[in-house]
């Protein structure tokens, strides 16, 4: 196992911020995966996780221009650090190469 | 949408997020919350908004989000009470002689509290184990009679006594459908068991009705609660009387023999009556077996010998049942219109009580009283004590103060540092005091001759109480001294010019007068106390006590027969003076006696004064003073049955003022008609509490005799017991 490992719900969330590029907020994250992945999320869950990546370096946050919505609360918006970027790609290595291996599936892929 | 004012989700979800969530999340999350909540106002209303706001934010009540402890503020908090209670502990170890006298004087003050409190919370926990508690009453009765019927007022309640007739209960429960069941038992019998060969007096029996494990929560071990006293001649007995007579066996069905004729069947046996009971017996003999022996008695109004206690159904109401007393006494009494019935509640009967001829001993309301105010003054001195040390102390702790001060410390901060020291000391006392309290216990137990039992405040609730209290003590005690403390200046401290305020000295000085009179107020009371005590001991009691010797032969009727020459035999002893015998001895129990004797005026009064049965040496040995007329010989025959003595409070009973004029009138009491020959002076034979009571001396007839008083020279008293 690498020295990297992702949960699931870690994969996905990362994924999404990638996804959303400049505009990965919390709602926004939490509405992109209910509409791609048909799955409901909690703010709890989806800010547990994030803060959990920021803190092991896979992502950044910065905070957005305050406006009139929201109460007045600014929003923060995450990024990729490059070393998610690694993390991420290393990942989808390892699955590809996982998928590669299986023999009946590569002849019909 | 910008300007329109919209609804927010609940206020106090919203507190809460605030107080758990980490601050660097805060600002971002609860943004996120709000759009959601907004978003679902407009999508799902109100109502749905809210609860989805509600449900996000519990469900956001996990380890990632929440504030860590590490960086709370509270944390420095407990940092600083660390620190407190370090310096708390090492100025304890460092002052250790003030230290002592400051925690053992609280303690013993905290212990003289708790040793108080076990008292009265004793004495108010009497009969209380009764689950029928507050459904048992019992049946006050009066024996007044007058020289013209109908004339008296209204009883006192003083003038009604617990002492009653047999036929009451019975009348009372067929008269008052609300009394489901009632419960006699006599005074005590005074037999002689004997199983095998244990033989022993017992004096505490009494005669009970079948219902008495119904009507009061007693215990039993063995046998059955709805037969055990049923049948004549069964007998139900205490755990200690019966390991007394039949150690480690089965008791059930044992036969003891009665005064060397009859015999009773153990048909049960009951745990030992609680301490804390109106009354106590070592034993139940049934009714019934009264009944065989004395049939008539349950039908005679007049024959006073049993308590009676009845218990009502959960609706009556007791003033109700009063309101029919009148009824029910002209029905049943119709001659009787000078004398009445009371009912009295059971949970009155220990403290409250009024009524004469009590089955037991009462407590007293005035010294829970009493007792109580003096725990909170020993209390209050401790405590002023304990201000007063520490606040004496403060110059040196002023250093300390001023550094705390320089350095930033609140003056709350320290107000909170000094009562923290206090409460930490009060705390070390209160362990102190539980730990003498165990200590001095047994001898508090023979002092108050009480059953105190530290467990009895070992309930949640009075640790609870315990641990606010000492909580509380040290808060009081501390408080002063805080906040003498904290005002401490710190330039002056560091300059070095500090000097106590004279404001403080003025409020020492005023507390230390206070605790010094309060001081006094106490040792006054005891010294009170005291000189009554030694009054009880010291006081003429109208015979001579000292030097006398009593012997109890319980009606033992051997001795009985061979009493003239015991008696010979005793006087050839060259330290033995003179000997009597009689029935009972001053300060025993005695009956009382309906007796006719006639009035100055001619008429046969009915009176019911106390009788004593004597021998005609029993006055001489007693030094009892005649003022008038003479006392019994035993060398004029007709003296055994047709005389009578009284004491003055008897003679003022039938109206006489000089004791001459009352020699020579007629009585009659007990079967017996003759004259009365003397008058002795007022002797205090029962206890100097009450007023000398009247008093009938009666020759006793054969059969009668239980003592045997001894008058013997001081000097070798022990050499002649032996």
């Amino acid at each position: 196992m690498s020295k990297h490992h992702l949960g699931e719900f870690e994969e996905i969330v990362m994924l999404t911020v990638a996804i959303l590029a400049d505009e990965a907020y919390g709602i926004s994250i939490i509405e992109e995966m209910e509409n791609r992945l048909d799955r409901k999320v909690s703010i709890g869950a989806l800010q547990t996780v994030l803060r959990r990546l920021e803190k092991k370096g896979y992502l950044s946050s910065r905070f957005g221009e305050a406006t009139k919505v929201r109460g007045g609360k600014r929003k923060r918006y995450f990024m990729l650090t490059a070393y998610g970027k690694k993390v991420l790609t290393e990942v989808k290595e390892q699955r590809l190469s996982l998928w590669n291996a299986i023999p009946q599936f590569s002849t019909s892929y | 949408m910008p300007h329109k004012k919209y609804p927010l989700p609940p206020r106090w979800v919203s507190k809460f997020f605030q107080w758990y969530c980490h601050p660097d999340y805060y600002e971002d999350i609860e943004g996120d919350l709000l759009e959601r909540f907004e978003s679902g106002l407009e999508e799902h209303g109100l109502k749905n908004a809210r609860w989805n706001y509600i449900k996000d934010v519990v469900r956001l009540f996990r380890p990632g989000i929440i504030r860590s402890l590490e960086i709370s503020s509270r944390i420095n908090h407990y940092s600083m009470f660390k620190n407190y209670l370090k310096v708390g502990y090492r100025n304890i170890l460092k002052h250790k002689g003030f230290s002592l006298i400051n925690v053992t004087g609280l303690a013993i003050g905290i212990a003289c509290c708790i040793i108080i409190m076990l008292y009265v919370q004793n004495e108010l926990s009497y009969d209380r184990y009764h689950k029928n508690y507050n459904q048992t009453y019992r049946v006050l009765q009066t024996f007044r009679s007058a020289a013209d019927p109908g004339s008296l007022p209204p009883p006192a309640p003083e003038e009604f006594q617990v002492w009653g007739c047999a036929p009451i209960g019975p009348a009372l429960q067929a008269d008052f459908p609300e009394i489901k069941s009632f419960f006699r038992f006599t005074s005590p019998v005074n037999l002689l068991f004997q199983y095998q060969n244990k033989k022993f007096q017992e004096d505490n029996m009494v005669f009970a009705d079948s219902t008495a494990f119904k009507v009061f929560s007693w215990r039993l071990i063995s046998g059955r609660e709805e037969t055990a006293l049923t049948k004549p001649n069964s007998i139900v007995l205490t755990q200690n009387v019966a390991a007394k007579y039949f150690g480690k066996n089965d008791p059930l069905g044992k036969t003891i023999t009665i005064d060397q004729t009859k015999s009773f069947v153990v048909t049960g046996v009951m745990e030992d009556v609680p301490h804390n009971s109106h009354f106590t017996f070592d034993g139940l003999i049934s009714m019934t077996t009264a009944h065989n022996w004395r049939t008539e008695i349950f039908d005679w109004w007049g024959y006073v010998d049993f308590y009676t206690y009845f218990l009502v159904d959960e609706q009556a109401n007791i003033a109700a049942l009063a309101q029919r007393i009148p009824d029910f006494v002209k029905r049943h009494l119709p001659g009787w219109q000078d004398n009445t019935i009371a009912f009295e509640p059971l949970s009155d009967a220990y403290l409250y009580s009024v009524a004469a001829r009590q089955p037991g001993a009462m407590g007293s309301l005035s010294n829970i009283y009493m007792f109580s105010s003096i725990a909170v003054f020993i209390l209050i001195i401790a405590c002023i004590n304990f201000m007063n040390l520490s606040t004496a102390r403060s110059m040196e702790r002023a250093k300390e103060i001023g550094i705390r001060k320089s350095i930033g410390a609140h003056r709350h901060s320290l107000v909170v540092q000094f009562l923290l020291e206090s409460i930490l000391l009060s705390t070390i006392s209160a362990i102190l005091a539980v730990a003498l309290v165990s200590i001095a216990l047994p001898w508090v137990q023979e002092l108050s001759a009480k059953t105190l039992d530290l467990s009895s405040l070992l309930s949640w609730k009075s640790v609870i109480a315990f641990m606010g209290g000492v909580f509380l003590i040290g808060l009081l005690a501390g408080s002063y001294p805080a906040w003498i403390l904290a005002q401490v200046r710190s330039a002056q401290v560091l300059k070095g010019t500090f000097k106590s305020s004279s404001k403080g000295a003025a409020l020492r000085k005023s507390l230390v007068i206070f605790q010094l009179s309060l001081s006094i107020a106490l040792i006054a009371g005891t010294a009170i106390v005291f000189s009554q005590l030694d009054f009880i001991r010291s006081r003429d009691l109208g015979f001579t006590k000292e030097q006398m010797l009593v012997i109890d032969f319980g009606w033992d009727s051997g001795v009985q027969e061979q009493l003239n020459i015991i008696k010979a035999e005793f006087l050839r002893h060259p330290d033995v003076h003179s000997i009597a015998a009689s029935r009972a001895v001053p300060g025993n129990f005695l009956p009382d006696a309906g007796t006719r004797i006639e009035s100055p005026e001619g008429a046969m009064i009915m009176q019911s004064p106390g009788i004593y049965e004597i021998e005609p040496d029993f006055v001489p040995t007693y030094d009892m003073q005649m003022i008038a007329g003479r006392s019994f010989s035993a060398n004029i025959p007709k003296d055994s049955t047709e005389t009578l003595l009284l004491n003055e409070a008897a003679m003022r009973l039938y109206g006489y003022t000089d004791p001459s004029e009352i020699v020579g009138k007629k009585f009659s009491q007990w079967g017996r008609n003759g004259i009365v020959v003397g008058v002795v002076k007022d002797f205090n034979y029962k206890s100097l509490h009450t007023k000398v009571e009247p008093l009938a001396l009666r020759f006793a007839p054969v059969g009668a005799l239980r003592h045997l008083s001894l008058q013997v020279s001081p000097e070798n008293i022990t050499k002649t017991i032996a």
